[in-house]
């Protein structure tokens, strides 16, 4: 079991702050295991060196504990809970001085369990047994773009699917300018969307070392189809456009159109599917 | 002398005790599965990195068993890294049991056991958890589950398509 001590950076903040006050500062420190999990319920006494004055307090839910009002003076830190060996550090010193501020000579130390194995006794390593707050940070950020990522990719199947909808009104018999315009307004909707649909998967953070495994390889195989496809459709469908505008029939490379757009869709379908649905 | 102790099931681990004299077990070998469910899906993910100790003294044994969060493998490894986030692994990377044990316990059919499990930065106590034991030898093969759920460890269900997993976790 590991206290990681914050002292030095508070006692600093605290110090500097009751020098101006009253001349007194604050002990306050997390009690912690490797896991960085609080430890809860543990008993912790200062003893003021000089003086023997003892100020004692038990942690809370959350491992702190917080002395206010002491001296700037050395005192002996003990930390103790059934179940684990007592800590003692002596020589913890809350000094005041007006150019450094308050500091203390706190440093990292261990509690160990002395009924039981602990996590460096198994073999791990504090690399792999200490959390990175910083990390953690980077897959929250990565987990939120792709939630976003996957609710736009949702949310542009409606203005996609009222863009198969209004290619009737678009070309044939019944295609008119309005109707043309009312298409190219949702494929230039549904083309937008899905650009920023993607944008949030290619930009979220990539931890290192994964391989990628499982039903979300087809999801980004079907990217190659969908992606290509949803910039294709706008060029094409704007060269069909045109086309009719002209009066003339949609031609040459403009009329696959319509295939390029389905196939597009569909990938787009079945690239959710496959993310969704246990194959 | 040379004992096995096997957890089977949900959690199967192999421990061996290293000698008399030192009353001390060491994990062997161990599968831990965990079960989420979901309407579309029903996932396992299985660690087979689980390292545990055992430290026995005046009649009572201390065991001590961890696995690293990331060590989790569902086959998918999108579903992989958004459960590490889930669960807060990378900023509390182990998982890890302990429970106290009378020496004698481990050669009975049925042990009750006190389990505390620390897990995505909080600790819970199961109590009263109910392993099934089968002795072969020098071998002893235990089973049970521990009825885990995601609010246990303040964990907000991930979800597909605006469902949210099942509470429940059973490991």
């Amino acid at each position: 079991m590991t206290i990681i001590p914050r002292a030095v950076w508070i006692l600093v903040l605290s110090c500097a702050a009751a020098y101006a006050q009253t001349s007194t500062a604050q002990f306050k420190d997390t009690v912690k295991e490797p896991s960085g999990l609080p430890l809860a319920g543990a008993e912790v006494k200062v003893t003021e060196t000089a003086t023997a004055a003892v100020r004692t307090m038990v942690t809370g839910a959350d491992g702190e504990f917080s002395f206010v009002g002491l001296r700037s003076e050395t005192y002996t830190l003990e930390i103790s809970k059934p179940g684990f060996e007592m800590f003692v550090q002596s020589g913890v010193v809350l000094r005041e001085d007006r150019n450094a501020g308050c500091r203390t000579e706190a440093a990292d130390h261990t509690f160990q369990r002395h009924d039981g194995a602990s996590l460096g006794d198994l073999g791990f390593s504090p690399v792999e047994s200490q959390g990175s707050a910083q990390d953690q940070a980077r897959l929250d950020r990565r987990s939120h773009m792709l939630k976003t990522h996957r609710r736009l990719g949702l949310i542009t199947l409606a203005p996609m699917l009222a863009t198969f909808v209004s290619s009737a009104g678009a070309a044939g018999r019944h295609g008119t300018v309005s109707g043309r315009e009312l298409h190219a307004a949702l494929g230039a909707t549904s083309a937008g969307l899905h650009l920023t649909t993607a944008s949030f998967a290619i930009f979220a953070p990539k931890p290192a070392g994964i391989t990628t495994r499982g039903t979300i390889r087809v999801h980004k195989a079907l990217t190659w189809i969908h992606g290509p496809g949803m910039i294709l459709t706008p060029i094409l469908g704007a060269m069909a456009f045109n086309q009719l505008n002209r009066g003339e029939r949609v031609h040459g490379i403009a009329s696959a159109h319509s295939a390029v757009a389905w196939v597009t869709g569909a990938a787009h379908a079945s690239a959710i599917l496959s993310v969704s649905i246990k194959f | 002398m040379h004992r096995i102790l096997r957890i089977a099931g949900s959690v199967f681990l192999s421990l061996a005790m290293l000698a008399a004299a030192d009353r001390r077990w060491v994990l062997e070998q161990s599968t831990l599965t965990y079960h989420v469910s979901h309407p579309l899906h029903q996932t396992e993910g299985v660690s087979h990195a689980a390292k545990g100790k055992g430290i026995c003294n005046a009649g009572e044994c201390n065991f001590l068993i961890a696995a690293l969060v990331k060590s989790f493998d569902s086959r998918d490894s999108n579903r992989d890294l958004h459960l590490l986030q889930a669960a807060r692994g990378a900023q509390f990377p182990m998982v890890s049991v302990r429970t106290r044990l009378p020496e004698t316990s481990l050669v009975l059919p049925t042990i009750v056991a006190d389990l505390e499990i620390q897990f995505a930065g909080q600790t819970v106590q199961y109590k009263q958890v109910r392993l099934e034991t089968v002795t072969q030898g020098s071998e002893v093969k235990i089973s049970g589950t521990i009825p885990a759920t995601l609010s246990d460890f303040k964990i907000d269900p991930p979800s597909l398509l605006a469902i949210p997993v099942r509470n429940e976790m059973c490991v």
